[in-house]
């Protein structure tokens, strides 16, 4: 992988100098600091709403807990955040194609393998960071609102979520690679998520394959102790490897 | 004197259209090839062939004997390549644009520093502090250029590095690429027959995918063309004009005010008869000068007949 380590750097200093600094880690920080407030404010805004009605609807919603402030923030996180961080990372060639910049670099002793690679870990790299700190927020907001218990349900699903978010990230590169627009490949890529949302509804399949990564979080922070894990983050991890071995594949045999 | 590049029957074939068709090409080490051709002449595929940004359908390349196709990483270090549009991350200053390109070929530390002082400097961009985002199309060239030299390449491939910008930025861009002379390998695609008069020591002539013709600029100029003489009288142009073109070694004349130009067949014997057949007519000759055929003259023989 002629390169990877300089462009790398050129990856990781781009995320720090232009918009990627703010879109996911900022979206990831927002969705940090609102969930457990929404959470707190839902049953009375739901109970609201019903007595402004004026049918003598009563709706008995129990006060918040930790559990819905924790699974507010997995709602959030798993649909907006994925859905911005696919359409986000599914420029990442295909801007270098449309800009001309990877015909410039591709010229230079710099392998398309190290560019793939380079891409689909500086974009996990900057995840990890926003989901760390955008969890961590989340943590501090919801021990002063609701309390400190199921930190380590949360600490599995942040886990969980992080390797599902990585997925993402191969899956919008590769689509990058081979849909050659950033349009197309962000389609594609939510499609895709559309898809395996319904797919995780399948007991084979979210037991044994990464889709059971969607729903895996939420059963473990609502208390199940009987969730399948190994195999959906095996064959997640596997998953992660194919589509970046099938992004390099695809974007060697292209001509720019 | 060693080929740079080699192109042995090199074809391009995209759906219907052929892009290269069977060309042949060497670049002597050292030149300052011009890669001459109309638009869509199939200058910029070979260049993408020669770096590899495409893959030939039939035929080969070589950059000092390396395959391009095979040995791309050790083509890569051997060349400085820019392209006709080049693309920058705008967020970059010239100045990290070049050490970024250094990296990637190796190039560190005190090496590196020099290097990128040195371009800059030669790319009148020493010391602009503006991200690469808001240049001028002239200042992309140049930086184009100085990126293109970064690793201290054995051959410089150009892709129409002229044609987007003002007579200025031209300018510019043809006394960077007139200084390597003798330094390095220069091959240069272009349509704009001034810069290659300009620059140029050696040219191809590239029309429909296929090279007509490939020469010295010497050579070109003085094998097979026409040949002009220029006549300039004090008065009385308009009756000479006649005599000279019914004279056998007379192809055509035209006449501009009190200049007369003949294409001849015969400079010696046009050489002769001229003052006399002026003095003949009583006319006071002020200049007669034999005139070079231009590249334009040339490129129009060859690739107009083809057309």
């Amino acid at each position: 992988m002629h390169g990877f380590s300089v462009f790398l750097v050129k990856e990781m200093t781009e995320v720090r100098r232009t918009w990627r600094l703010y879109v996911i880690p900022g979206i990831m920080l927002f969705i940090g600091l609102m969930s457990p407030i929404l959470a707190e404010v839902t049953p009375s805004l739901v109970s609201s709403m019903a007595s402004s009605e004026g049918q003598g609807i009563v709706i008995e919603i129990p006060p918040a807990t930790t559990v819905d402030a924790y699974l507010q923030f997995s709602n959030n996180a798993m649909q907006i955040a994925l859905i911005a961080l696919i359409i986000t990372v599914a420029g990442a060639i295909a801007g270098e194609r449309r800009s001309g910049t990877a015909q410039l670099v591709l010229t230079k002793p710099v392998s398309r393998t190290a560019m793939v690679v380079a891409k689909t870990l500086s974009n996990c790299l900057l995840m990890l960071v926003a989901t760390i700190v955008s969890a961590a927020i989340c943590v501090g907001v919801t021990a002063v609102m609701f309390g400190t218990e199921l930190l380590a349900e949360f600490a599995a699903w942040v886990a969980l979520f992080y390797l599902l978010a990585c997925l993402f990230v191969a899956l919008a590169v590769m689509l990058s690679v081979v849909l050659k627009s950033q349009a197309g490949a962000a389609g594609a890529g939510i499609a895709i998520y559309f898809a395996l949302t319904i797919l995780s509804l399948w007991d084979v399949l979210r037991e044994y394959t990464p889709v059971g990564l969607l729903g895996a979080g939420d059963r473990i922070l609502t208390g199940a102790t009987d969730v399948p894990v190994l195999w959906p983050v095996a064959t997640g991890l596997l998953m992660i490897g194919v589509l970046v071995g099938l992004a390099s594949w695809a974007f060697r045999r292209q001509e720019l | 004197m060693s080929a740079a590049i080699e192109l042995t029957g090199l074809t391009k074939v995209y759906k219907e259209t052929r892009a290269l068709d069977g060309v042949d090409l060497s670049v002597p080490e050292g030149s300052v090839y011009g890669f001459l051709g109309p638009n869509g002449a199939g200058k910029t595929t070979a260049l993408r062939i020669l770096t590899g940004l495409a893959r030939p359908t039939t035929g080969g390349a070589k950059v000092f004997g390396h395959d391009v196709v095979h040995a791309t990483n050790e083509v890569r270090s051997l060349i400085g390549f820019l392209p006709d549009v080049p693309g920058y991350y705008p967020w970059m200053t010239a100045e990290e644009f070049l050490r970024f390109s250094g990296r990637l070929f190796g190039v560190e530390g005190s090496v590196l520093d020099a290097r990128v002082a040195s371009l800059l400097d030669m790319a009148g961009l020493a010391g602009v502090r503006q991200q690469v985002g808001g240049y001028s199309r002239g200042m992309r060239q140049r930086l184009g250029v100085a990126q293109a030299l970064i690793n201290a390449p054995r051959v410089l491939m150009l892709d129409e590095p002229t044609s987007a910008l003002d007579p200025m930025g031209r300018k510019d861009v043809l006394e960077m690429i007139r200084a390597l002379s003798g330094k390095t390998t220069v091959f240069f695609s272009t349509h704009i027959l001034t810069d290659v008069e300009r620059v140029c020591d050696t040219v191809a002539i590239l029309d429909h995918g296929r090279v007509l013709r490939q020469a010295s600029m010497a050579e070109l100029k003085r094998e097979g063309h026409a040949l002009k003489i220029l006549v300039e009288v004090e008065q009385g142009a308009e009756d000479l004009e006649p005599l000279l073109a019914a004279e056998p070694w007379s192809v055509e004349c035209e006449r501009e005010g009190q200049i007369i130009r003949c294409v001849v067949s015969d400079i010696g014997e046009a050489r002769r008869s001229v003052p006399a057949m002026v003095a003949g007519q009583h006319l006071s000759l002020v200049r007669m000068v034999d005139e070079e055929p231009t590249l334009e003259d040339v490129f129009v023989d060859l690739v107009g007949g083809r057309s």
